[in-house]
Formats: structure tokens, C-alpha cells, sequence
């Protein structure tokens, strides 16, 4: 019993001793095997660090690039929520990444043209290219040209749209200074040709017919050239008025009609000169008032009485008729001029534009007449508009509201014009 | 400081002006041309010499340019309309920028009528003043420059 437990207990030993060295041969095996393994693995982990670093560095680079951008750029997914605002975005919202990322753009950063605001898909949509106010965190406000592309994204990328913020405060503060600038040349220009014209009117008064003829010719013409030069700066005036949107109106009840008899006295030599016949026809009924500022309105009827003038060759028409109806007057100056290019019709009330044109290089002019009549009409509540064909003739034509009977809202003014006794308001 | 004096100083009917302008060769010229219209003129280059020359004696009218050096024009207007709330002294303002709103403040403050210089033939000023003084009709304005 004892032999047999013994050879059984050896029996197990042997095997059990047997299972343990195949054991360790196999852990052996495994172990060289994994140390194998090991030993392949290592370059593609390699690869893989190497491959990690580049994209950090690649990553790294970009958020560099967008960081030195000095323009704002916001990109958004296709629900128009916030996935990147880089530093210059970040400087003109005041927020911070963290603070809009993943967020709905439109409660976060407003954006308005004018005075209406503008929503993230109608600028998303398309592209979009327009000076806008941005007002950010806790209601900054900048002015920034805003451009916009859509993102070819896909799903994964989930990239909808790309807004890049122009800051234009510098170049605001630019024009400013130059709209400054002209402003003051413009009036110290204007005091010495004050004196100038003054006592050129007083000598050629006092002593003009006892100068030889062509002694007078030659002060009749510094006199011209000097008041060509106050229209000039006038009008230079004016165009920085507007731009500075000083341009200010005092609208009251006008006696039109008295209006349009003055500006065809003033330019009747001028048209006489030319052999030109100038007519007004007005309805047989009286002109009702109509809602204006008086010298303004004599400003715009003038300008285009002498542009229809100036533009019609010797022996032609220059025609001022009026059309009422309850709510406006329609005033439309007609010449046998030398017309307008049809191109030339949309910049025609443009700063600056010149029609260029065989016909015209013999007439002078800025370029500001028609840009300071329309801001003056506009201004008046009025439109202003021009039909034309070359070798016939234009007509120009703009209108007025007429004064509502009802509306004494201006009797409670002050400024009324019939307690002043004297002077215009010319600029 | 200038008192143009005509043998008219002793005329009661001879109407007396205070010209306050700060630019040399314009108030001369105006000065001139309402002396020649038979008008007494004195005329000063600042706003505190205009308000002692009102302080001194009384005039018929005073053309009042707004900008000069040191008390503007209106600031003289102010003073002296609160010192003689009653005078019958008719102010013309002279301008030459033609700012509504100046214009305005200078018409609550008193003054009868304004006028542009730049627009204005100096002969046209003396005319003005004529109308004011003689309660005439006023001369149409000259209609704006081409």
C-alpha cells in the first residue's frame, strides 16, 4: 500500500514536475515570442510618435498662422455655432475661445448694417462682402469690413462657414482726418477770396466805367475766375457736409414757384448768351407749398438749370415744367442737349463722375453738382432721377412732397423763416 | 479801433452802427461802404471790444460776425441782452458758414436777421442794413453760386 502510494506520489511528482518544465518551456516560447513581437512593434510605434509630433506641429502652425492674422476669423459648423475665433476675433468680440466655442454665433456676436441687423444665413449664405458694425461681449462695438465664405466641409469636418472681420476704426480715424483737413482748408481758403471778391465788386462798381475796355476786361475776368473759385470750394464744402452727414435741411412750407422764377432770372443771360431759349411752364392751377428748405432748393433747381444750360449747344431749349399730384411735385428739366451715354447714366449722380465725351470736354466742371443734388433731394424726402439720349437731349427730374394742410407740426417751430428779415443760408 | 466821422456826427437822423469783425480787409470794406451810405460807423475786431463799445454808447445796429477770437459773437449778443433786455437795437449776424444752428441760437438770443458773407457783395450788406434800419422790404437773397 505504502510501495504503491509512494510510486503514485512519484508518478505525480514526475508529471506534475514534467507539466511544470513544459510550462516554463512554453512561457519561454510565449515570452520570445512576444519579445519578437516586441521587437516588431517598435519601429511602427516609432512611426506613430514621429506622425503624432507632425500633426502638434502642424496644429501648432496653423493656430500660429490664424493667431498672427490680423484679420478677425470665426469659423462656424453647419449650425452656425462657434468652432474657432482666432486672437484678432478674439480682440474685437471680447470674448475668449472658451467662452463661444460650440455656442449659437447669432447670441453671441451681432452684427448690423446700417441700422438692421444681419443674420448668420443670409451672411453665410453665399459670399458676402460688406462693412458692418460687430457688437461682441458686453456690447463692444466696431466697425469692421465683414467677409464671408462658405466651407466646402463634410460631415466630419462639419465646417459650415468662414467669417473674416476687417477692422476699419483705423481707417475711419484716417477719413476722418482727411474729411477734417478739407473742412479747414476749405474755410480758410474762403476768407481771403471773400476779400478778394469784395473789393473786386467795389472797384469794378466804383470805377469800372472809367476804366479803358480792356483794362475792364482784364478785371472782369480775375472776377469770374474768383467767383468760379468760391463755387468750387463752396461745393467742396458741401461734399464734406454730406460726408460728414452735416448736411442739415430745415424743412418748412416753400413757395415753389417763387423758387423757379429766381433760378430762371439768374441763368437767363447765361442761356441768353448762348442763343438758348429757357421756359417755364407751370400748371394753370398755383403750385401747391411743398415741404423744403429753401435755399437748398434753389441750390438743386440752379445746378441743374445751369448743367442743362452748360450741356445744350447754341440755339437750343432748356424747358422747367412741374407735374402735381395731392401727395408731391414733380419738377423735370428737359434740354436739347447733347444727351448722356447710356453707360454713363448709373455714376452720373456719383462723387466726382464726369460724363467723358467728345461734345462735353469743352464744359467744366467738378464732378459735384449732381452728387450734392441728390444728397439734397434725398434729404428733402424726395428722389431724383435722369432720362437721356445722346443727340436729343436729357431731362432731369426729382420731387418734393407738397406741404399737408393738416400738419401744423411746424407752426410750433421757432425757426420760421418769416421772422427773418434778411439773408439766405448759402453754403 | 476805428470811428469813421462824418460831418452827419451832429445829424440826429444819422443812424449809428457797431461793425464787430475780426477780418482786417472785410471789415474795412464793409466799413467803407456803409460810411459812404451815409451810415456812422464804428468798428472793432474782437467780441470784449464790441461789448465795451455797446457799454459806451448806443447804436442803431449792430452787424455781429459769430466767429471771432476770444468771446464769440454770440457770447457778446448773450451778455448784452442781459444787461439791456429792452434795447431796440437790431443785430445782424454775419456768417460765413451758414450753420443753422448757430444762426438759431443768435435768433432766440435776439437777432433780427443773419447773413452769409461769401454771398454778399458788400454793396448787398449795406443794403441789408438799409432795409433793416428803414423797416423796408427785404432785398431777395442772391441766389446760391454755381
Amino acid at each position: 500500500m505504502s510501495t504503491a502510494l509512494l510510486i503514485l506520489v512519484t508518478i505525480a511528482s514526475v508529471i506534475s514536475v514534467m507539466a511544470a518544465i513544459i510550462w516554463i518551456l512554453k512561457l519561454r516560447r510565449q515570452l520570445s515570442e512576444n519579445t519578437r513581437n516586441a521587437a516588431q512593434l517598435a519601429p511602427t510605434l516609432r512611426q506613430l510618435e514621429t506622425e503624432r509630433d507632425i500633426a502638434i506641429a502642424a496644429r501648432d502652425k496653423t493656430n500660429e498662422i490664424l493667431a498672427s492674422v490680423i484679420d478677425g476669423i470665426v469659423a462656424l459648423d453647419f449650425n452656425k455655432n462657434v468652432i474657432l475665433l482666432n486672437k484678432a476675433a478674439q480682440e474685437l468680440t471680447g470674448y475668449s475661445e472658451t467662452e463661444i466655442q460650440g455656442r449659437p454665433i447669432d447670441r453671441m456676436i451681432r452684427l448690423f448694417s446700417e441700422q438692421e441687423e444681419i443674420l448668420p444665413k443670409t451672411y453665410c449664405q453665399g459670399s458676402f462682402n460688406k462693412p458692418v458694425k460687430v457688437v461682441g461681449k458686453e456690447g463692444k462695438q466696431t466697425k469692421v469690413n465683414l467677409m464671408t465664405t462658405q466651407a466646402e466641409g463634410s460631415v466630419q469636418t462639419n465646417l459650415g462657414c468662414i467669417l473674416i472681420l476687417h477692422d476699419l476704426s483705423k481707417e475711419e480715424e484716417l477719413e476722418q482726418m482727411k474729411l477734417d483737413f478739407v473742412s479747414m482748408a476749405s474755410h480758410e481758403l474762403k476768407t481771403p477770396l471773400t476779400s478778394i471778391i469784395g473789393y473786386l465788386s467795389v472797384f469794378l462798381d466804383e470805377a469800372g466805367n472809367k476804366l479803358p475796355k480792356e483794362n475792364l476786361d482784364l478785371l472782369d475776368k480775375a472776377f469770374v475766375s474768383a467767383k468760379q473759385l468760391q463755387t468750387l470750394i463752396q461745393n467742396l464744402l458741401n461734399v464734406n457736409k454730406i460726408e460728414r452727414e452735416q448736411m442739415s435741411v430745415s424743412l418748412e412750407p416753400v413757395d415753389y414757384t417763387a423758387i423757379l422764377y429766381k433760378a430762371i432770372e439768374d441763368l437767363k443771360s447765361q442761356a441768353n448768351q448762348k442763343n438758348i431759349v429757357l421756359t417755364l411752364t407751370l400748371p394753370s392751377q398755383p403750385l401747391p407749398k411743398v415741404l423744403a428748405d429753401s435755399v437748398r432748393l434753389s441750390e438743386v433747381v440752379t445746378n441743374l438749370l445751369a448743367n442743362a444750360i452748360n450741356y445744350t449747344n447754341p440755339d437750343g431749349k432748356v424747358e422747367i415744367t412741374t407735374l402735381v399730384s395731392p401727395t408731391e411735385v414733380t419738377t423735370s428739366i428737359t434740354d436739347t442737349g447733347v444727351g448722356i451715354p447710356k453707360e454713363a447714366i448709373p455714376h452720373l449722380f456719383n462723387k466726382f463722375f464726369r460724363v467723358s465725351n467728345q461734345l462735353q470736354k469743352a464744359s467744366k466742371g467738378t464732378g459735384l453738382g449732381l452728387y450734392i443734388a441728390k444728397s439734397i433731394i434725398e434729404k428733402l424726402h424726395g428722389k431724383i432721377w435722369v432720362e437721356s439720349e445722346v443727340g436729343k437731349g436729357s431731362r432731369f427730374s426729382f420731387t418734393l412732397p407738397v406741404v399737408n394742410q393738416t400738419n401744423n407740426i411746424l407752426d410750433s417751430d421757432k425757426f420760421i423763416r418769416s421772422s427773418i428779415q434778411t439773408g439766405a443760408l448759402n453754403y | 479801433m476805428t470811428y469813421l466821422i462824418y460831418n452827419k456826427l451832429m445829424d440826429p437822423t444819422t443812424k449809428k452802427i457797431l461793425l464787430v469783425e475780426d477780418e482786417d480787409f472785410i471789415r474795412e470794406l464793409y466799413a467803407r461802404q456803409l460810411t459812404k451810405a451815409g451810415f456812422l460807423v464804428k468798428s472793432v475786431a474782437d467780441g470784449q471790444a464790441g461789448l465795451d463799445a455797446l457799454k459806451n454808447e448806443q447804436f442803431n445796429l449792430l452787424l455781429l460776425d459769430i466767429m471771432l477770437p476770444g468771446m464769440n459773437g454770440l457770447q457778446l449778443l448773450r451778455e448784452f441782452k442781459t444787461q439791456n433786455p429792452n434795447s431796440p437795437m437790431i443785430t445782424i449776424l454775419l456768417t460765413n458758414l451758414g450753420q443753422e444752428a448757430v444762426i438759431k441760437e443768435g435768433f432766440e438770443l435776439g437777432a433780427q436777421a443773419y447773413l452769409i458773407k461769401a454771398s454778399y457783395t458788400p454793396d448787398q450788406v449795406v443794403q441789408e442794413v438799409k432795409n433793416a434800419l428803414m423797416g423796408g422790404q427785404p432785398v431777395p437773397p442772391p441766389s446760391p453760386t454755381q
